[in-house]
């Protein structure tokens, strides 16, 4: 017979949205309990991916560095109401980027006691010991900076974590919900909001108690000796004494509309004075004259290499030619780009019984990331350059209203901290995009110096912000034109790479 | 002079360890592409014995691509302006009409390797073939087979040949050209891998031959064209 604790968490466990791998979105109709990303007003959602059609502005300044997410601790007795006064805060908030953490997620992995234990019902899943908050802290510290986290998720039939994890990214708000969430001191210095939600012990139990029989169909004698034994003195040795720590307590729960709406409100402020503009005019104003940065490598300037660059710059070349000559271009800029990563000495024996000195790669692995759109165009010449290349893909896009690039969608090979990166687009004008796609990558834990950005045309400007903010990004490309125009177009330039390429124009 | 910057320097530095590997006017028209350490890789991948068959096919067809795309450097061109989308002036070249890619084919060592890289770089451009055999009877090479373009003899030519070894083949084809009404000072002879004897055979006797190569060494991949096209 399962125990009311576990009952309670397999039901909460089916219901947290395992189908979305990536920046999932909450769906506010359901009960949450693992962690997932509010859900943005504008959303296209399609069976494999979902698009925001409301992006994340920049998270970072111009020097590339963070902004830190702002965290809101959530605390208060079982069947208090956590979880309705978050989705309700969501929905105030009004703000894409929201991400919902659970405690559940952190619990420990049990012994082979420890389980059997559990099977009886007896083991204390309303104790301290019962999580893992070095993991814990580990995780909300790390979206605090911004970085992309793995989440466990706890199989409460087993007792252990599965093999797949959750992966986060992207937050700017976290709301991390638990009823153990502000014991620890170092768990709470993470929080700049705590919220204590606080309900009367005979409402909780009254509403345990209708909860476990009507819908999970267990028994009251049941309930009751759960409660009293784990549940009731849970509340009065860990919980109730983390009140004082509380900025706001919240009476009643997930129906005090007045205290929920006071949250939102700080919120928002809050997030309005940290907020740094990244506009364009700024990025471009910044560093005219400057001689270009010793990362940046452009292709050798061949006779070929120059006939293709006046096929593609000039107006009246066709579709059909401007896509093969950009193609063989492209092939050689990622041969070029190759050429830069780090190589070490390999010798090989040759079927004429020689021994031959020559070269290899020295890195752990390669990945390729495109921008979408222009940057997909480069796909194919990496893949003739790469054998079974991984390959991730980044949407931004620029907010017409803010002219602030905005990250719409993000697909990130997993565990690639450690490999060499090419990250391409098909041209660098402004940087804004690129600078985008390189915080992206080092919130993966991606290292700053195994980052190639690879592009087929760049403005000086363009140059100059990527490496102002990432002094250590390697840029490689096939020509720096000197301008950009009103509209932050290159000049001379090709035109819209993408608009060309696709025959969008 | 139409050899660019690049490969002039290579010549001079790592490639070339023995000055008196081959003669004087041997250097002169051998240039080497410049060999950084993707190149070294993708040698070293075409050299290593270990190699799975996939691996080498898609590494020669790289440095295949980079020995075709700087011989194309070769071919002459003209000052060019055009108009960008932009409304700006930039100020371009443009390569002439009037090659053609020929690529030598023994049919007992090597194929047309090569003919891929060049076509997927030029689409449209015409390609010639000669074959050539070994004779049973004399051991000298004997022409067995040409098709050339018919007004090859006002073309610049692109001639094939992935590995040079004893350049005997690569002279008798050089014969085939020049029969055709071809100048040597237009013909430029591309390799992937060359011995400095092979090389002195075709370029003493041909002095106005341009001839490019990623590697000169005694010992050159002679399994190449066999592991290429799995005929080992």
């Amino acid at each position: 017979m399962n125990g009311p604790t576990k009952e309670r968490r397999l039901s909460s466990r089916s219901n947290s949205g395992e189908a979305e791998d990536k920046v999932g979105a909450t769906d506010l109709g359901r009960r949450k309990r693992n962690a997932s990303v509010s859900e943005p007003i504008s959303v296209i959602r399609t069976s494999k991916r979902t698009i925001y059609t409301a992006g994340r502005p920049p998270w970072y300044n111009e020097s590339g560095e963070m902004k830190e997410a702002f965290i809101i601790g959530l605390s208060g007795g079982s069947a208090s109401g956590k979880t309705t006064v978050a989705e309700k805060i969501i929905q105030a908030l009004d703000f894409p980027w929201v991400v919902l953490l659970s405690m559940d997620s952190f619990y420990k992995v049990l012994t082979h006691e420890q389980h059997e234990t559990a099977e009886r019902n007896e083991y204390n899943f309303d104790h301290v010991d019962a999580f893992d908050f070095d993991l814990c802290c580990e995780t909300l510290r790390k979206l605090k900076q911004g970085r992309s986290v793995e989440i466990p998720m706890y199989d409460f039939t087993t007792h252990s974590r599965k093999k797949q994890t959750k992966q986060l990214y992207g937050a700017n708000v976290v709301i991390f919900e638990g009823i153990m969430s502000f014991v620890r001191p170092e768990l709470r210095e993470l929080m700049d909001m705590k919220v204590f939600v606080d309900a009367d012990s005979d409402e909780r139990l009254a509403r345990r108690l209708r909860r476990d029989i009507t819908l999970r169909g267990r028994n009251l004698q049941g309930v009751l000796h759960q409660y009293n034994k784990f549940v009731k003195p849970a509340f009065e040795q860990f919980i109730e004494p983390t009140l004082q720590y509380a900025d706001i307590v919240v009476p009643r729960g997930g129906s005090n509309e007045v205290a929920i709406d006071l949250i939102a409100q700080h919120v928002h402020t809050q997030l309005e004075t940290v907020k740094k503009s990244l506009r364009k005019h700024n990025l471009a104003i910044a560093h005219t004259g400057q001689p270009l940065p010793s990362t940046l490598h452009v292709l050798e300037s061949s006779k070929q290499v120059q006939g293709i660059h006046t096929i593609l710059r000039n107006r009246d070349t066709n579709r059909d030619d401007f896509v093969f000559y950009s193609k063989r271009l492209l092939r050689l800029l990622f041969e070029f780009a190759l050429s830069l990563l780090p190589h070490q000495t390999h010798i090989v024996e040759t079927p004429q019984s020689t021994k031959y000195e020559g070269r290899k790669f020295s890195g752990t692995g390669l990945c390729g990331m495109s921008i979408l759109r222009a940057g997909e165009t480069m796909e194919p010449a990496l893949f003739s350059v790469t054998k079974d290349i991984r390959l991730g893909k980044i949407l931004i896009q620029t907010n017409a209203r803010t002219e602030e690039p905005e990250l719409h969608y993000i697909r990130v090979p997993r565990k690639i901290s450690e490999d060499h990166v090419i990250l391409m687009d098909a041209t660098v004008a402004t940087g804004a995009a690129a600078m985008m796609a390189i915080r992206v990558l080092l919130d993966h834990d991606v290292k700053e110096e195994n980052i190639l950005l690879v592009s087929l045309l760049m403005a000086e400007t363009g140059v100059h912000s990527v490496a102002y903010a990432f002094p250590k990004v390697q840029i490689v490309t096939t020509a720096v034109d000197t301008h950009l125009n009103e509209h932050y177009h290159i000049i001379p330039g090709f035109g819209n790479f993408g608009d060309r390429y696709f025959g969008t124009e | 002079n139409n050899y660019v910057t690049a490969m002039d320097e290579a010549a001079t530095s790592e490639n070339y360890e023995d000055d008196d590997i081959f003669a004087e006017e041997t250097r002169a028209q051998l240039k080497l592409i410049k060999v950084n350490d993707q190149v070294r890789r993708l040698q070293t991948i075409i050299r290593d014995r270990n190699t799975s068959r996939s691996e080498f096919v898609f590494s020669s067809d790289r440095l295949i691509r980079l020995v075709i795309e700087e011989g194309l450097n070769l071919l002459p061109y003209k000052p060019h302006t055009v108009t960008t989308p932009s409304n700006t002036e930039y100020n371009g070249i443009k390569f002439d009409r009037g090659n053609c890619g020929v690529s030598i084919i023994r049919s007992d060592t090597q194929g047309e390797a090569m003919e891929q890289g060049l076509r997927d770089s030029c689409r449209s451009i015409r390609i010639g073939k000669i074959l050539i055999q070994t004779d049973d009877e004399s051991n000298q090479a004997k022409v067995f087979y040409a098709k050339l373009p018919k007004d090859i003899a006002q073309r610049n030519v692109l001639l094939m040949y992935p590995i040079l070894s004893s350049g005997n083949t690569a002279v008798k084809a050089i014969e085939v050209l020049e029969e055709h009404g071809v100048s040597d000072k237009r013909i430029i002879l591309l390799t992937l891998f060359t011995t400095p004897d092979g090389a002195d055979t075709v370029l003493l006797k041909y002095p106005r031959i341009r001839m490019l190569s990623t590697e000169v060494d005694g010992v050159v991949p002679n399994h190449f064209v066999q592991k290429y096209f799995g005929t080992d």
